[in-house]
């Protein structure tokens, strides 16, 4: 009963990708619509660009429709074929829906085969003229993968809850959020994304004051500043030194910042955890200094190759937090970089089958909740924000205060 | 020509929950492809379940078929499946809905009816529509009754089930949470005994636990919560005792129960959750935060112990969690003590449920007007495992899908949570009204509240009066 489509997800994928980034809706098969060239104009005229793919027995091709299908009306042509992993196309200028079948694939409809001229196979990289049996045809709508309706009305609604946001019970003015995670994994990057998206465009702050290698070994804690009025937001993150196997962040230091004894700008020491007696620590300190969320930050593209060490760490990590009873998420960024994902695909990021098998590989190695793994792009080349791109973040970071209201609220009373 | 939908984006993710996770490709727009309905049909014949819809300026009305509309005959008619309804704009709140089953197209207008007469009627060429009402005659047209549209859109819906009482029960999955939120609300306990019921939470590590008052929080706050931790550790992720109370929102009221959470229960003695520790836990001996030994059950020498408790401070329902997929997998270690456990709990004399988590088929779990659990489900064969293991009640044996990979709340989920936790007031209710009077009598000496004293006084009276009879 129901009608879908036949082509896998990737092979979608690398059609969108070919063809500038669209999305498809399918609008006739040949299977359930009847082979007759009417009945797929019936169904296909006016909807704007199409794309018709073929499926034969040993490869798809089809023709990509630059303007709508039209009676009598010639619209341009790009053919293409779709073997593994590559598209060849071929540009073939304006043809009417009739002479296009007629002239390209003679009468595959009535005949239900495939047979193409020995230009077409030359252009397209196929094999020497064969008849192939014709399997299906589909027609599918193209859409703008950015369709504006997914970016700017949900962009201006979280930046609105995030600057009228209030901590729970006006316990703190100001949530702390901290980011922990290997070095490199996008945790300052993170930082300044946020601070770009506030600003209304790209910032680069937060890496002044690291060493030449990029690599933070201060402590900080950044207030925002929302670009409006300037007011400060409800929230700060706080940037801390790498976590390595060796090196990097003393696991005694996390417990120190998390009850708000390390001081802003605090120079971190592998080899050292904060004292007592160091002269800007902090002896007494209030709910306000305290870490009320933490978010590890991790690389999409290298977490799963995290060494045995680095994994048993941050479990021990997450004991000690769960005794200090934090909440903490996981953060995955560079998404935009994992295959085929594209901006386009980050309304619906998780619903993704590369993200799907990421975020369970999370889960498996490190323990999170599916539900607690949060991904992001960052804003790393660019000088402009994009609205759909400012979802990821700001949906995360929403999370990141629900989860602080959730920590505020499991306080005991005191 | 955009052909880009009518419906915010927001608007596309709420309908495409509220019909289980479908997806929707437009099929045809009637700015954009006329107004004729040989042009809708020929778009929208043969591609199987379709949404139609009707754009009002704050209110969409119009229907899901879940067959094929049929190609344009002459005044063609067609046993078809469908579903009139009429969303609120925006939140698509589900105002109404109506099973209808026939569908007819002629030349000029689209109609579903239903065998008595009811018609949901689409005339195109002049933009307007009927709603089905009994009182007007179909013939009639132009009669006041029609009303206008803005625009018309309709779209291929894939990945529904194609089952219109599921369908039906999904769209008023929300009216059915938004009356359950309210009747616990409003919720008091039997004769005001006490201002909270406290629920303990008691099962195997991993059953879901602390998952379940995460998912309560949830369903109140509007948004996945995680107060509680989880984890997919082999040991107890929970260590301390917890009471929980739960807020109807950030800024709301306490709710009239709280859920108390304890250490996994293990098969071996070593670990977990100590079975001595339990007796106190009832009674209401074991304070908030108290951090459990497996080795060392606490003791009235604890400094933290608490002595005298009221009927306050006890347990006045069990819910023993267990993971409706490993209850066949059970060890007869963990089968040995649940049952010991509940030997106790029957000593105490305090209600009892059990709650089966993880349910695959929340769908399934309800009849389509959501009153009672159906045995159609798949999981019915677990629900008579936990009968017979422990001789609970089949009407307490409750399922639930608790939010753990889940980022957006679902409707059918929320109801799950909520009646299962409504079925946990209600045994409550129960073990309260047996309560002897001597215990009740206890919170004269414990609480200074004037209810309770009335109450006290009141059950004297009547006591009186009976011994005062004829006899």
């Amino acid at each position: 009963m129901a009608v879908t489509t036949r082509l896998t997800w990737l092979q979608e994928k690398r059609l969108q990708h070919h063809f500038g980034g669209k999305q498809f809706s399918l609008l006739y098969k040949a299977s359930v619509h009847e082979f007759y060239s009417k009945n797929l104009l019936e169904k296909c005229c006016n909807q704007g660009p199409t794309i018709i793919v073929i499926y034969s027995e040993n490869y798809v091709t089809g023709a990509y429709l630059l303007d709508s299908l039209q009676e009598e009306r010639d619209v341009p042509v790009i053919l293409f074929a779709l073997q593994e992993t590559e598209i060849s196309e071929y540009k073939i200028g304006s043809h009417r829906l009739e002479t296009l079948f007629y002239d390209m694939y003679r009468n595959a409809f009535e005949n239900k085969r495939v047979t193409m001229s020995s230009k077409v196979n030359e252009e397209l990289g196929l094999p020497e003229p064969c008849t192939t049996t014709f399997q299906e045809c589909e027609v599918f709508r193209c859409e703008d993968l950015l369709d504006k309706r997914k970016g700017e009305g949900v962009t201006g609604t979280l930046l609105f809850a995030m600057s009228t946001y209030k901590p729970y019970k006006d316990m703190v003015h100001q949530i702390r959020i901290l980011l922990l995670g290997p070095t490199g994994a996008g945790k300052s990057s993170f930082i300044n994304s946020v601070k770009s998206i506030f600003r209304g465009h790209v910032t680069n702050q937060v890496l002044v004051g690291c060493d030449a290698t990029g690599i933070s070994k201060k402590y900080r804690t950044y207030p925002i500043k929302d670009g409006n009025d300037g007011q400060c937001l409800p929230f700060i993150l706080c940037d801390s030194l790498g976590l390595s196997e060796k090196e990097g962040l003393c696991e005694e230091d996390i417990v120190s910042i998390l009850k708000g004894h390390v001081p802003d700008r605090y120079q971190f020491n592998s080899m050292e955890p904060i004292t007592s007696r160091h002269h800007n620590y902090i002896h007494s300190p209030s709910l306000q200094d305290r870490i009320h969320c933490v978010a590890f930050v991790f690389d999409a593209n290298s977490v799963e190759q995290l060494s045995g060490e680095m994994v048993a760490k941050i479990k021990r990590i997450r004991r000690e937090m769960i005794k200090y009873g934090v909440v903490h998420l996981a953060l995955l960024t560079h998404v935009d970089s994992m295959d085929l994902i594209t901006v386009g695909d980050f309304p619906d990021i998780y619903s993704c089958v590369p993200v799907k098998l990421k975020l369970e590989t999370v889960q498996r190695k490190l323990g999170f909740a599916l539900s607690d793994i949060l991904v992001v792009s960052n804003y790393v080349s660019e000088w402009e924000l994009n609205p759909v791109k400012d979802i990821l973040i700001l949906s995360a970071l929403r999370q990141m205060l629900w989860a602080a209201d959730d920590f505020l609220e499991d306080l005991p009373l005191e | 020509m955009a052909m880009t939908p009518r419906l915010t984006w927001l608007e596309e993710k709420r309908l495409q929950i509220l019909l289980g996770n479908a997806s929707l490709s437009l099929l045809y727009k009637q700015s954009a492809h006329g107004c004729s309905i040989q042009k809708m049909v020929q778009r929208c014949s043969q591609q199987g379940p379709t949404i139609t819809m009707l754009y009002l300026q704050k209110s969409i009305v119009g229907a899901l078929t879940v067959d094929h509309i049929p190609e344009i005959v002459d005044d063609s008619e067609k046993q078809c499946a469908s579903i009139f309804f009429i969303f609120q704009k925006d939140s698509l709140t589900v105002m109404s809905t109506l099973l209808l089953n026939l569908l007819k197209v002629t030349s000029d207008y689209l109609e579903f009816c239903s065998s008595d007469k009811l018609n949901f009627w689409i005339y195109p060429k002049k933009r307007v529509f009927r709603k089905p009402d009994r009182s007007v005659n179909r013939a009639v047209i132009n009669s006041s009754t029609d009303l206008q549209y803005l625009e018309c859109e309709v779209f291929r819906v894939e990945g529904i089930k194609n089952d219109l009482g599921y369908i039906k029960k999904m769209m008023t999955a929300t009216q059915h949470k938004n009356k359950l939120l309210a009747d616990l609300r409003a919720y008091k306990p039997h004769a005001d005994l006490v201002s909270k019921i406290r629920i303990l939470l008691l099962g195997p590590v991993g059953s879901g636990k602390s998952s379940f008052f995460n998912s309560v929080k949830s369903v109140f706050h509007g948004h996945t919560t995680r107060q509680a931790p989880e984890g997919s550790d082999n040991t107890s992720i929970t260590e301390q005792y917890r009471i929980y109370p739960v807020k109807d929102g950030k800024d709301g009221q306490y709710l009239p129960f709280m859920l108390c959470d304890s250490m996994g229960l293990d098969d071996t003695d070593d670990e977990g959750l100590c079975v001595d520790d339990i007796p106190y836990i009832i009674k209401g001996c074991v304070p908030d935060r108290y951090h459990f030994n497996p080795f060392n059950p606490i003791t009235p020498k604890h400094p933290t112990f608490i002595t005298s408790p009221s009927l306050k401070d006890q347990i006045h329902c069990v819910a023993y969690v267990l993971d409706i997929n490993s209850i066949k997998s059970l060890s007869s270690e963990m089968v040995a003590k649940l049952k010991q456990i509940h030997e106790e709990v029957l000593k105490c004399g305090v209600a009892h449920v059990a709650l089966l988590t993880k349910v695959n088929d929340c769908d399934e779990v309800l009849q389509e007007n959501f009153l009672n659990m159906t045995k159609r489900m798949t999981s019915w064969n677990q629900v008579m495992l936990i009968n017979q293991m422990l001789g609970i009640p089949l009407s307490n044996i409750l399922m639930v899908r608790n939010y753990a990979s889940e980022r957006e709340l679902d409707p059918m989920k929320d109801v799950l949570i909520l009646s299962a936790l409504r079925q946990m007031l209600r045994a409550a209710d129960d073990f309260l009204e047996d309560l002897p009077l001597e215990e009740t009598g206890k919170l004269s000496s414990f609480c200074s509240s004037c209810k309770a004293l009335v109450f006290f006084e009141k059950t004297l009276s009547y006591t009186s009066i009976a011994w005062m009879g004829p006899d």
